[in-house]
């Protein structure tokens, strides 16, 4: 038996290379790289300042590559990483060809956008801003899941009257921008008499449209808590609230992490429309750098925070939803 | 003596769907009483009804001598004095074995976690499951499950037991095992209501069976009785197919 395996695995591996026409080798495929090939030869050719012999040398030296990455990458022996590596590799090459011989004024675009010392005379006003982002982000998150939580719960009662409010605010605060809930907050409710920092106002405000959010996400979790589960609560004596406590929350609570977390940073984004109320976060504070150095570089930079901040985030939302699918208990017991 | 339960005319319709037509039943202390009859015929809905997780559309019930009905009647306090076992166990998976038993305990009966701790344990083993006590339910077989589950509600120490469909969610190897456990209690004494498709079962441990057609009783008596002399052509129809 063991042979036979060992055989018939060897064979396919045969037929592999040998039976089937790679993708480099279709007709297509052909046509299609060496049309790419000679535009961007002709490219190369036409662009540079360089002698004749230099563009036709560089040009056979651009068609080899690419042909040569092609073999490689459609060989089904080679192992992926291999593979993802000279692709990297061969990309490289071809961004450094494009630099050295399309790009002429490379000082001027350095100075213009990636100016350091702009950067430098910049950095604590980022920084200041990064902070207050940060700490927006954070207090809306708590401010929208007491929203959100407590709507919820008053939801799972099923009673007519709530309900309607509930879902007249959900519905409402979902549908307002953001920028206008900001500027009612904080220019609008001062002639009511009530007075809020423009901090409090944003993470009233974010809190407010993000807590709308929050409360479906809940409700979906409590829904998803099923009816045996509340049943068998209940029928231990245990009351409506101990039964939400113990039994319905727990279980909510593991199926909303996903996306709740999803909900979080995509409202740790809307932190920057708080500019529009006078709160230096941090796009502010790059908007602010650039148009006091005359040059965008700051901006830049503050693009590079947003990465930093946000890659993380998201990967994090994308491993979390991963783990839970994993590990998620689908039974009915 | 004194009836523990005693249902009068109960009737309970889901909107148009009226299952139970006046269901009156009287059940003393100690005894085992089960319930047969198609599907349909509003078994479960009886049991559901007693401890209101279904309300009664109409009716009377008593449970001790107290009219569960009346309004300064602590529903929670009424299903605490009743263990309810489910068809698909309904085991909180978030807990383990141990914790699902000591929960109502420690939230209703206010007991100590210790206390708590030290009767779920000899449960888990009176049901055979001593060493799962730190497992969570989905590392359970279906049989390990209920026995759990009837742990848990026995934990309560609750003067009533309700069986709704007790093995109907199990594999027929694990079978024995669960009703093991609820013959044990039978012999102990504990007053049981049973819905069940188990005919062995029910002709060995029940002291009376009531056969359900149409949400009415039909047919009442020993497992004698029902099982060897049906009166009426629909109980005879009925046994001859799952017997």
């Amino acid at each position: 038996m063991l042979k036979d395996y060992t055989e018939s695995n060897t064979f396919k591996k045969l037929r592999d290379t040998s039976g089937r026409v790679p993708l480099i080798r279709q007709p297509v495929f052909l046509i299609a790289s060496c049309v790419a090939l000679v535009l961007y030869g002709s490219m190369l050719f036409w662009a540079s300042g360089e002698g004749l012999v230099i563009r036709i040398a560089l040009s056979v030296f651009v068609a080899l590559l690419v042909t040569w990455t092609g073999i490689i990458i459609t060989d089904e022996r080679r192992g992926e990483r291999l593979k993802t590596s000279i692709v990297f590799l061969v990309l490289a090459v071809l961004v450094l060809l494009f630099l050295e011989f399309h790009v002429t004024n490379s000082e001027e675009i350095i100075e213009l956008f990636f100016n350091i010392t702009v950067i430098k005379k910049a950095w604590p006003y980022l920084v200041l801003g990064f902070k207050t982002t940060i700490s927006l982000a954070f207090m809306a998150a708590l401010v929208s899941t007491v929203i959100g939580l407590t709507l919820a719960i008053f939801r799972s009662f099923d009673n007519k009257v709530l309900n309607f409010f509930i879902i007249a605010y959900v519905d409402f605060f979902r549908a307002i921008p953001i920028i206008v809930l900001l500027m009612l907050i904080y220019y609008g409710l001062p002639f009511l008499n009530i007075r809020l920092s423009a901090f409090a106002s944003g993470v009233l405000g974010l809190g407010l449209n993000s807590g709308a959010y929050v409360s479906e996400i809940f409700r979906a979790g409590f829904l998803s808590v099923s009816k045996g589960q509340l049943e068998a609560s209940r029928a231990l004596g245990m009351t409506p609230w101990q039964t939400m406590q113990k039994v319905a929350l727990p279980q909510a609570f593991k199926a909303v992490i996903p996306p709740l977390v999803g909900n979080y940073v995509a409202s740790a984004k809307d932190t920057a429309l708080c500019s529009s109320i006078s709160i230096i976060e941090l796009l502010k504070a790059g908007t602010a750098q650039q148009s006091l150095n005359a040059n965008p570089s700051p901006l830049i930079f503050v693009t590079v925070l947003y990465l930093i901040l946000f890659v993380p985030l998201t990967r994090l939302c994308g491993y979390i939803e991963k783990r839970m699918k994993k590990t998620q208990r689908q039974i009915t017991v | 003596m004194d009836p523990i339960i005693r249902v009068e005319s109960l009737h309970k319709s889901f909107r148009d769907l009226h299952v139970l037509r006046g269901v009156s039943i009287e059940v003393n202390r100690s005894e085992v009483v089960s319930f047969i009859g198609r599907s349909g015929s509003g078994k479960s809905t009886l049991l559901r009804c007693i401890n209101r997780l279904e309300e009664p559309t109409s009716g009377e019930i008593w449970i001790d001598g107290v009219n569960i009905h009346e309004p300064y009647i602590d529903i929670n306090k009424v299903r605490a004095e009743i263990g309810m076992v489910f068809q698909s166990f309904n085991l909180f998976p978030h807990m383990t074995a141990i914790d699902n038993i000591m929960l109502a305990p420690v939230c209703v009966r206010k007991i100590s976690r210790q206390e708590a701790k030290e009767r779920g344990l000899s449960l888990l083993e009176k049901v055979g499951l001593a060493e799962k006590a730190n497992e969570y339910p989905e590392k359970l077989s279906g049989g390990q499950r209920q026995r759990v589950a009837i742990a848990r509600a026995l934990a309560m120490q609750p003067r009533i037991m309700f069986f709704d469909e007790p093995t109907s969610a199990l594999d027929p190897e694990m079978v024995g095992e669960v009703l093991d456990v609820m013959a044990q209690m039978a012999s102990e004494g504990m007053t049981m209501l049973i819905v069940s498709h188990e005919m062995g079962f029910i002709r060995e441990a029940a002291d009376r069976v009531l056969f359900l057609d149409e949400g009415k009783i039909l047919e009442e008596g020993t497992p004698d009785d029902i099982f060897n002399r049906p009166q009426f052509p629909v109980t005879r129809d009925f046994l001859g197919k799952v017997l």
